[in-house]
């Protein structure tokens, strides 16, 4: 079997390899915490070596949606197993994959209560993030989404600090309760898109089943057409604005998006290392994710109708996330917040519609995932030793353990997007992108600008009180500086948010695809969509492979929902 | 005697243009070596690797320098542009990021003002890491150090070597974040530490204007590509890359400085339009459209001015630098004197040919750089810290470079930036050798009569504070002379009163220079040794410090030459400085799209001389004001209180004209406060407690209501179901009734 052959089966594999290494844990003796730690960082290994696969096999002039796979599942529902990775999911694919084995080295020592089960429940998400990101199925979107779920609560729940039942419930109702209104979303979808018969949960299917009608509403907006819509258009003009609502608050609690985003500090304070690394970097991405995959290209009309809503949340989420910064006494949830302004930088370039912004907004997702999990990776380093979140507990770090002191420094600059480190590339294009926006107020990119300012207020306030100074705690006088195992891991990231700050274009390169297809999808719910050319947003969806020839079915009229 | 080798180039250009990148990677590979194995090296290996690494970038530089300099074939651009233009060596290595039609690339080059601010960095700062290798001998931090430096120096030479704005910021904040760094270098003293904060902080306030007028720039040069009417854009940018570079494969980006100086030609161009070109039409298209060309640049450059200002320590973001005395003094050297801050000066004049296009915002940058001036001199007088002097004065030099560059006076503004850079890293380096030879004593009351114990640095600091109060032969009288005579004789239309006002300021700002820097020599280096002393005799340093100080202070007498007026004839008879010839290629440009702009209008080529007379009786006086006082009023007066009045006004320049109070008052706190508040109320009070907390309360409420259903009792559901089934019926037969 050569390499060309083994391409349908890549995305399988890297999604249920975790799955696997989870299933050889069990068996494992439980009192061994080495080898299940062993094992588990193996397993993220081969993950990740999977993952640099994908991505380097992916060719950005290539189709839309490549190392596909589509088999029969549940044919008389219209669900298949399909899988596929575009420009933007390959790149979160890889990060996940990045963040699998730091995540386990991260935890090496922190853990001590129920090691195997703590493993399980990692590579549990680990499959599950990685299932979120490649399915092009609805319901296998969704099943991976709230897989995601349990293993977290677990982690917060079971290894989290003092309030962590209440953390870990807050964490999950709100997240439930969003992903429940966007099943009854995803059902409407299923069952508007298609006449009977031939209804299908796959994304190409639902999406260009809907492209038609979504363009005669588009032209409807602007006085045209009104009279000729076809039933679907009907419908979409009438539940349209509610749907995209459903989808997006499921995605907007993920983000999260001021005001919806008081579970995150929460969260954050009371989840163990790992569990914050993996909340940060990635989890908070499938947000943006499902707003650039679902909710904007399957909606555009509504989404452009509550375009003004979302970015000014966004821009409001970023000030105002950088001004709870400002009044944090606590490490954890001062980078907690300071994930929530990063975020509003992403969904700003998500809402403004332009590819500068797009593609920024995306290199955001990417930098934030290194940035932010390596701020949490390296803080946890230190609370290993003081167990203290307090900042007030912190002062003159630095002199005993300088090379922690570097690699925070190295990370915060990232985190502040100081240009040559991969931050700024991502925050440059969304601000800019942002003000090419034609149609949006010159205003808010420019409040959107203060976060140069404020971001580095609070993140050099928050350094200045832990690692400069007198040692003024006699408790900081002996901390000893980053092991091996720990110094790798944070030179791991050093050496990422470099290489991403100045050569951030083969990453870009694979981006701009996606990014393209993505704003014409938009632009479609624009009054520009009379521009915007089929072939530039048609999904080619590949036929079921090894389902039985479909019978010629009666053609049936959709269903109309009441209006 | 044959000079043919002066007039060619010593190395091959082309050869040159594609290792350009060598004098960036240079301090770069110092400062990862020093960074991670310096401890392991130690001291000897660090200092050799620091000062080589610098010193073969300051080769390579000399080598562009002279290239440029002299090979006038190295690039020629068409001469239709009227000024005869040497451009420049120029090196391309693909694109940095690129996204929708947004593209920056990784391009540097070197013309005729880069290559003097080349010789300036890497120059000044071989000196200083040689002086640094002596100065930071019983420091354990020293690699550190190093490293910081190194990186400092590849910085700032991305800065200065760029050929982009977006590159350039790179640079920029890199210089910031070594400030930051350097300035919190000692950082067990959290007041250090904090003082770097503030700097970064003041600084990135300064950057978020600078992105803005970026952003800004992007949209109204991509509008004016992308409108109907003029060319199509492929067409527009295409034809400038052939000219441009030698090396760019794609389009170089709207940020390229060719391209947008190129986008300045349009602009006056088409006079039928309107007295004032393009500028005084309408955007066509975009997010900017039904802003004129002019507003919006004019917009462009004041955000761009706080940028400089923030970068610069002028008003109103200038509180950062006194306190940027809390690093090294070699730091304060090299960074806060000669290089770092001259980048605001440095980005106004490469932006010069836009910025010309808008008599608003130079007025304004003559302004701000007048009243800097003079105000931070004020507040030197009062300062007895003597590197808090150097700083004030130098945010009061800086102040004059910008009014040069305010009044169109580019090439005076560099002048004046390479002399300062020269006789104020001299000066701070005394001042780190005085601090060597007196146990870091930097009170100028508590030094005193050092001229017999450190006759060396005596001297140079001697050298350096005539050169910079403007005392003939000396470069600081021409350079700053210069600046002050164009000012008087530059008319900006529309602001004409501009000049008259900024040349008062400035001069009176002249006389206030002459009397601190005198103060200050006085006090430190002349009459008795203070009682205060912290060390009985104070030693001399060794030839390390020394011979920086002396190479510093010969280059700020040297300097003279291209300042000096008359060496050189213009075509049309009128004297040239060598300064300004030299710039012509890069400053010539933006000269004639003032005069076709109708924004800035020469005068008649006056004799500067009558006007130097009067700047040099200022001098005098404001020396002589300083001697009369210190040596012969205070001194006399030993032991009585002052008057209550100058008691007063003292106390009040001390503390700053309480400047850095009122921005805590007024800023800092009140953002704090809104911070805290915010978080208490709205965030843990509304958003957490009443709708979080609310829904789960009023759901549990719910929740028990129904629990009074869930009884147990067959009969009651089973009466609950007839009632319902009773109900259910009830209403179809309404409906069909209703029928």
């Amino acid at each position: 079997m050569n390499a060309a052959q083994l391409q349908p089966y890549l995305l399988t594999l890297v999604v249920f390899l975790p799955l696997l290494g989870a299933g050889l844990l069990l068996f494992l003796p439980r009192e061994e915490a080495g080898q299940v730690r062993a094992w588990t960082l193996l397993a993220m290994g081969v993950d990740l070596a999977l993952a640099a696969v994908a991505y380097l096999v992916f060719d950005p002039k290539g189709a839309e949606f490549q190392l596909e796979v589509r088999r029969a599942w549940s044919a008389e529902f219209g669900i298949s197993y399909h899988l596929g990775v575009d420009g933007l999911s390959v790149s979160l694919v890889l990060l996940t994959g990045f963040l699998g084995p730091v995540v386990v080295l991260s935890s090496w020592k922190f853990i001590h209560d129920r090691v195997k089960e703590f493993h399980i429940s990692l590579l549990l998400i680990q499959a599950a993030m990685m299932g979120t990101l490649v399915s092009l199925d609805l319901v296998l979107f969704y099943v991976f989404f709230e897989a995601m779920l349990i293993p977290m609560y677990l982690l917060i729940g079971v290894w989290g600090s003092e309030r962590r039942r209440e953390a870990a419930m807050k964490f999950f109702l709100y997240t439930l309760f969003g992903s429940l209104v966007m099943l009854v979303a995803i059902l409407a979808v299923y069952f508007i898109g298609q006449p009977a018969g031939a209804r299908s949960f796959d994304y190409g299917t639902i999406y260009n089943s809907l492209l038609s009608a979504n363009r005669q509403l588009a032209a409807c907006t602007q006085g045209v057409g009104c009279a000729t819509l076809s039933p679907l258009a009907l419908t979409l003009q009438a539940w349209g604005p509610l749907m995209f609502l459903a989808f997006a608050l499921a995605f907007a609690i993920k983000v999260p998006m001021v005001p919806l985003h008081t579970w995150l500090p929460e969260a954050h304070v009371e989840a163990p290392v790992a569990g914050s690394i993996i909340l940060a970097g990635v989890m908070l991405k499938m947000g943006t994710y499902g707003f650039w995959r679902f909710a904007i290209p399957l909606f555009p009309v509504a989404a452009y109708q509550f375009r003004p809503l979302f970015v000014a949340l966004a821009v409001v989420g970023i000030v105002y996330g950088a001004l709870m910064c400002l009044a944090q006494q606590d490490v954890k949830k001062l980078i907690a917040y300071s994930s929530v302004s990063h975020l509003g930088i992403c969904m700003l370039g998500i809402f403004a519609f332009t590819a500068e912004a797009a593609s920024g907004s995306a290199y955001q997702m990417l930098n934030h995932g290194v940035s932010s999990g390596a701020l949490f990776c390296l803080f946890g380093f230190l609370y290993e030793r003081r167990h203290t979140r307090r900042i007030s507990d912190y002062g003159g770090v630095a002199r005993v353990m300088p090379f922690f002191a570097a690699s925070f420094l190295v990370v915060t600059f990232s985190s502040i997007a100081v240009p040559g480190t991969n931050g700024f590339v991502g925050e440059f294009l969304v601000l800019l992108g942002t003000f090419k926006a034609s149609s949006l107020w010159l205003g808010y990119p420019v409040l959107a600008t203060t976060t140069v300012i404020l971001g580095a207020s609070y993140m050099l306030w928050m350094v200045q009180r832990v690692f400069f100074g007198p040692i003024d705690r006699p408790e900081n006088g002996g901390l000893r500086d980053l092991d091996l195992r720990e110094g790798l891991t944070a030179s791991a990231f050093m050496v990422l948010v470099l290489w991403m700050g100045l050569a951030p274009q083969p990453f870009l390169d694979r981006i701009a695809p996606a990014t393209d297809r993505f704003v014409a999808r938009a632009q479609l719910g624009t009054p520009d969509s009379a521009k915007v050319k089929d072939a530039d947003v048609r999904v080619t969806v590949p036929p079921i492979e090894g389902a039985p020839p479909a019978l010629p079915q009666p053609p049936v009229a959709a269903v109309a929902l009441p209006r | 005697m044959d000079t043919t080798w002066l007039t060619k180039a010593w190395a091959n250009p082309q050869a040159l243009s594609a290792n350009l990148w060598l004098i960036i990677a240079l301090p770069a590979f110092g400062a990862l070596v020093c960074g991670v194995f310096g401890r392991a090296l130690g001291r000897t290996y660090v200092n050799l690797v620091a000062c080589a690494s610098v010193l073969a970038s300051f080769c390579l530089s000399v080598f562009a320098f002279q290239a440029v300099a002299a090979d006038p074939s190295v690039i020629v651009t068409p001469a239709a542009n009227g000024v005869p233009m040497r451009f420049a060596l120029s090196g391309d290595w693909g694109v940095w990021f690129q996204a929708g039609s947004f593209s920056a690339h990784l391009g540097l080059w070197v013309d005729h003002l880069s290559a003097t601010m080349l010789m300036v960095v890497t120059g000044v700062g071989f000196l200083i890491h040689l002086y640094s290798t002596a100065y930071m001998e019983h420091d354990a931090g020293y690699w550190r150090f190093f490293a910081y430096l190194n990186l400092f120096m590849a910085s700032m030479l991305t800065l200065v070597l760029a050929d982009n704005l977006v590159l350039l910021f790179v640079g920029w904040e890199g210089v910031g974040l070594c400030s930051y760094l350097l300035i919190g270098f000692w950082y067990t003293d959290a007041a250090n530490a904090w003082a770097g904060r503030k700097a970064f902080i003041a600084n990135r306030v300064g950057d978020c204007a600078f992105l803005l007028a970026m952003m800004l720039l992007v949209l109204t040069v991509t509008a004016f590509a992308k409108a109907p009417g003029t060319e199509p854009p492929a067409v527009f940018f295409a034809q400038r890359r052939a000219v441009w570079t030698h090396a760019a494969t794609s389009e170089p980006g709207p940020l390229n400085f060719k391209v947008l100086e190129e986008f300045a030609q349009y602009m006056p161009a088409n006079l039928a339009m309107g007295s004032r070109g393009m500028l005084g039409t309408d955007i066509p298209i975009g997010p900017l459209a039904g802003h004129t060309y002019g507003h919006t640049l004019t917009l462009v450059f004041l955000l761009m001015l706080l940028g400089a200002a923030g970068k610069s320590a002028q008003l109103p973001l200038y509180v950062w630098l006194p306190d940027a005395m809390a690093g090294p003094t070699p730091v304060s050297a090299l960074i806060h004197a000669a290089t770092m801050v001259t980048a605001g000066v440095y980005l106004l004049c490469r932006m010069a040919p836009l910025l010309v296009m808008s008599p608003a915002a130079m007025a304004t940058v003559a302004v701000v750089g007048a009243l800097t001036a003079l105000y931070a001199a004020l507040i030197a007088f009062a300062q007895d810290d003597l590197k808090k002097v150097l700083a004030y004065s130098t945010i009061s030099q800086l102040g004059y470079m910008f009014l040069g560059v305010g009044v169109g006076f580019f090439w005076g503004a560099i002048l004046h930036l390479v002399t300062h850079a020269c006789f104020k890293g001299c000066l701070f380096l005394s001042a780190g050798s005085v601090m060597h030879g007196n146990d870091n004593e930097v009170n100028i009351k508590k030094l005193g009569g050092l001229r017999k114990e450190m006759p060396w640095t005596t001297a140079c600091f001697g050298i350096a504070t005539l050169a910079i109060t403007g005392i003939i032969p000396l470069s600081g009288f021409f350079s700053k002379d210069d600046i002050l005579h164009g000012a008087l004789h530059a008319r900006l239309v529309g602001y004409e009163w501009v000049g008259p006002t900024v040349f008062a300021i400035g001069s009176l700002g002249a006389l206030c220079t002459a009397f601190y820097m005198s103060r200050a020599y006085l006090l430190a280096f002349t009459g008795e040794r203070s009682k205060d002393a912290k060390v009985p005799h104070a030693h001399e340093s060794g030839w390390v410090i020394v011979a920086p100080l002396v190479i510093l202070a010969a280059l700020s007498i040297a300097l003279i030459s291209h300042g000096f007026p008359g060496l050189l004839k213009m075509p049309n008879g009128e004297p040239e400085t060598l300064m300004e010839a030299f710039l012509k290629p890069v400053f010539g440009v933006a000269d004639r799209l003032a005069i076709e702009a109708h924004s800035l209008l020469p005068e008649a080529e006056r004799s500067p001389w009558p006007g130097f007379g009067i700047a040099l009786l200022l001098a005098w006086a404001g020396g002589g004001a300083a001697w009369y006082l210190y040596k012969r009023v205070f001194p006399a007066r030993a032991g009585k209180p002052a008057p209550e009045v100058f008691a007063a006004v003292r106390a009040f320049t001390v503390h700053k004209f309480y400047v850095d109070e009122l921005y805590d008052a007024v800023l800092v706190r009140p953002i704090k406060l809104l911070s805290i508040g915010l978080f208490r109320v709205v965030d843990e009070g509304l958003i957490d407690t009443v709708l979080v907390g609310g829904t789960a309360w009023v759901t549990a409420r719910i929740g028990s209501l129904l629990r009074y259903l869930q009884t147990g009792d067959v009969q009651a559901y089973a009466a609950m179901m007839a009632v319902g089934l009773l109900a259910g019926v009830g209403y179809a037969i309404f409906e069909a009734l209703a029928k």
